[in-house]
């Protein structure tokens, strides 16, 4: 299955073209799905891994592996944003498709650089943090 | 959902989830989601919306230096 249509690949070939770094993705499955009202047809887990693997393809800088159930996660599918294999808590939960498929190649791209694209005072705020800091931002695809 | 990331790369005490909200009704409904982005910070819902870095920042930070 095609992920992208062929404007669209090329644009995200180009996006991914500049990283600088290798981004790993890792695919959590998870335990038995539960299918949800009116979408039992939809495997979110296969659909997640095939736009991940459609991803992998299109630089040589990303790469993927699948996971049943990775420590510290509780909702699945997931896909891990790993840069250069290290785990920084950058995750996506669900199917990301739609609009948010966008989220996910900005999760790669911003991974895959070397510098923060954050404005340094941005950087240096975090850098004080004493705190762990956990972001959650709810999405939907449309 | 960019600037969460982009934090989570920037501090390794930041972690940063994009969470699908019709794939897990449940939880979107206990964050009380009805518009989005709705920002939730270690558990507490924030904001709902995009907003500018600087803003991003004053509003995450705030609850971790009480």
């Amino acid at each position: 299955m095609a992920i992208f249509r062929p404007e669209e690949e090329a644009k995200v070939r180009e996006l991914l073209d500049a990283l600088e770094r290798p981004v790993e993705l890792v695919v959590a499955h998870g335990p038995e799905e539960t299918p949800l009202p009116g979408a039992r047809d939809i495997d979110f887990g296969a659909e997640t891994e095939k736009i991940v693997e459609g991803l992998a393809a299109l630089s040589e800088n990303v790469s993927y592996r699948v996971e049943d159930r990775p420590p510290g996660i509780a909702l699945f599918p997931a896909v891990l944003v790993l840069p250069e294999g290290k785990d920084r808590g950058i995750r996506y939960h669900g199917l990301p498709w739609g609009y948010e498929l966008a989220s996910l190649i900005g999760a790669v791209v911003e991974a895959g650089k070397r510098e923060s694209s954050l404005s340094a005072e941005s950087v240096e705020r975090l850098g004080a943090l004493e705190r762990e800091l956990a972001i959650d931002v709810f999405v939907t695809p449309t | 959902m960019l600037l969460a990331y982009k934090a989570a790369l920037a501090s390794p005490r930041v972690s940063a989830s994009a969470i699908e909200s019709t794939e897990f009704p449940a939880l979107a409904d206990s964050m009380d989601v009805w518009a989005v982005p709705r920002i939730v910070v270690n558990g507490v819902p924030q904001w709902d919306g995009a907003v500018p870095e600087r803003v991003f920042l004053d509003r995450v930070l705030a609850p971790a230096f009480e």
